[in-house]
């Protein structure tokens, strides 16, 4: 084990240990926003699993989000709450599925383009069945404390980051790299293409639909435009910018930085905070387009050489 | 049946395809010359909105005149973005290796900024003004004239741009460096030159049509990224880069949404348009007019 990786499974331990038993001595504020770290952790890491793999950057994050947050909302107090939580995840990954399969067809900016249109036409399919069943939103009465909610969204987070660390490792992981760097040639050498993109996509659609499930229990309100909202999906692949978008530290990263950042900001100054995120969009993508955790990772490799 | 045939619907149609034609004309000269995905358009065209609003509320100027210092603004901002951002992306080897989806993140990058600051200057709240809204008959149809006046003026730049694509040298480089980047370059077209061209004349063009859009509808500071969705639908239905396809996007998607809301209901306008959107790409992913890449 090399002196990198020693450090950082200590640091990963340490932080693991930390968010554990964070419940019981961070205040209501403080919990709030750790449940925003760990949502906005788990939606990235299984964007990266996918699109930071594989290159095809997916903007259908939202979709799956919003699936799972409409699947809780309308099962709500008709089925156990694990068994919803499991079905919104299997219903986003079943539209993963069904999408996936044609739109994996279609490469680079048709396939960027597509995903955006697909979240766009589920979005407002579930608002033309609000709105013909005549409920203009949903409101979920007697939802489990935030402390539950933690854990449920830091077990999410951990699942979905040791995802990321094994896919990156796996055989499967370096299919979709050898997709990433050439389709054709991967193609060519038998890597499974469709398989694995299809696979990896289903596998990155489950945690996000079970993310919403969760957090539509959180806000304890269903409603259409704001929970399949693209402003997700943007967040979700600039997190994973900011990081870096190759392995599985880069996520927790990036979504540590944009959560404190958005704590210093958002409540203050937003406008100031968003044009700060756009400016950093551009810069990392410019100037560190490995994120932070590559640039960390050069600039260790760099030293010992 | 009736309300379908009425001349009312297709002047609507018209004008949306006008809009919507010049909208994808800007979007593809940029995607086809640099492969950049400028999501940042709808914003430019709210900005451009902007400058026309105020031109009229506090300095009495109508649209007409003001749309030109609009689309020099635009321009400006588009020459701006090349020179500090995209000339070193294109240069670039290892971004332009990704360049599709690193220039989408770029763009959004510049929209989100765009549209903070239009926030922070003007407060969020829509605007809108009223304009040469006299009624008038055409056809038997009563219209405003506002909006013919949009479809003039729309349909006029889209000629120009036609004209000049099809006809004047610059144009013609434009369209070769479209087709072959490489051999254009080294047949002597100058492309560093064209880049910065073709950023001014595609943001030009969102200014013109945002100018125009503030004619007729309220302008917002978010209310750009709906244009945004539209024109990529548009030039994704004619085929990336391909600008006469574009053109024919643009009808078919404003025919689409005004008869299909016409025969169905306002609410399901999006799901009309995306549907077709995603049946189109799923079917024919070259796009109406494209040929299929080797």
């Amino acid at each position: 084990m090399s002196k990198k990786t020693l450090i950082e499974t200590i640091l990963a331990v340490v932080g693991v240990v930390f968010l554990a038993f964070a419940p019981w001595f961070v205040g209501a504020y403080w919990l709030g926003v750790l449940l925003q770290l760990m949502s906005w952790i788990a939606l990235t890491q299984s964007w990266v699993a996918f699109s930071g793999l594989s290159g095809y950057v997916s903007l259908a994050q939202a979709v799956f989000y919003g699936l799972g947050a409409y699947v809780m909302a309308v099962l709500w107090q008709q089925a156990p709450i694990w068994q919803v939580l499991l079905l919104a995840g299997v219903a986003a990954t079943i539209l993963a599925v069904v999408i996936g399969y044609p739109a994996l067809r279609v490469r680079g900016p048709y396939f960027v383009i597509l995903t955006l249109g697909l979240s766009e036409f589920v979005k407002y399919i579930v608002v033309a069945i609000e709105a013909a069943t005549e409920s203009s939103g949903r409101l979920l009465l007697g939802t489990p404390d935030p402390e539950i909610l933690y854990y449920l969204l830091f077990g999410l987070a951990v699942i979905a980051s040791l995802l990321t660390f094994w896919l990156s490792r796996s055989r499967w992981g370096v299919g979709l790299r050898a997709i990433r760097e050439d389709e054709t040639a991967a193609a060519t050498l038998g890597v499974p293409v469709a398989f694995l993109k299809t696979g990896a996509f289903a596998l990155s659609a489950f945690i996000p639909g079970v993310v919403g499930a969760i957090w539509v229990m959180r806000t304890t309100y269903f409603e259409p435009l704001e929970l399949f909202s693209p402003a997700l999906s943007f967040s979700v692949v600039t997190i994973a910018i900011v990081g870096g978008s190759d392995q599985a530290p880069g996520p927790i990263l990036g979504a540590t930085f944009i959560v404190i950042l958005s704590e210093l900001l958002w409540a203050r100054v937003p406008q100031l905070y968003l044009i700060l995120l756009g400016l950093l969009l551009i810069s990392f993508v410019l100037f560190l387009p490995r994120g932070i955790y590559g640039q960390i990772s050069a600039l260790q490799s760099g030293k010992r050489s | 049946m009736d309300t379908l045939l009425s001349p009312q619907l297709l002047i609507a149609a018209l004008v949306l395809a006008a809009i919507y034609a010049l909208i994808a004309l800007g979007l593809n000269l940029i995607y086809g010359t640099m492969r950049l995905l400028n999501v940042a358009h709808g914003e430019i065209m709210m900005l451009a909105g902007y400058v026309s609003y105020w031109a009229f509320v506090r300095l009495g100027i109508g649209p007409l005149v003001s749309m030109i210092a609009a689309m020099l603004i635009a321009a400006i901002l588009g020459a701006l973005c090349y020179l500090t951002i995209f000339r070193a992306v294109v240069r670039n080897r290892q971004l332009a290796a990704r360049l599709e989806s690193n220039s989408l993140l770029i763009f959004f990058g510049i929209s989100i900024i765009v549209q903070n600051i239009l926030s922070i200057a003007f407060s969020a709240d829509p605007r809108s003004y009223s304009y040469l809204d006299a009624i008038i008959p055409v056809f038997g149809a009563r219209v405003e004239l506002n909006r013919l006046v949009v479809l003039a003026i729309g349909a006029l730049a889209t000629a120009a741009c036609v004209i000049f694509f099809r006809y004047s040298r610059l144009g013609l480089a434009i369209r070769a460096l479209i087709q072959q980047r490489d051999a254009a370059s080294l047949i002597g077209i100058d492309a560093e030159k064209i880049n910065l061209l073709v950023f001014s004349l595609g943001f030009a063009m969102a200014g013109l049509a945002g100018s125009l859009i503030g004619m007729t509808s309220a302008i917002s500071p978010f209310g750009g990224f709906p244009y945004t969705i539209s024109a990529f639908i548009v030039i994704i239905l004619g085929g990336l880069g391909n600008l006469a396809g574009g053109l024919l996007g643009a009808a078919v998607l404003a025919f689409v949404e005004i008869y299909g809301v016409a025969a169905t209901s306002s609410a399901y306008r999006s799901i009309l348009v995306y549907g077709l959107f995603i049946v189109i790409l799923l079917i024919r992913p070259q796009g109406l007019l494209g040929r299929r890449a080797a």
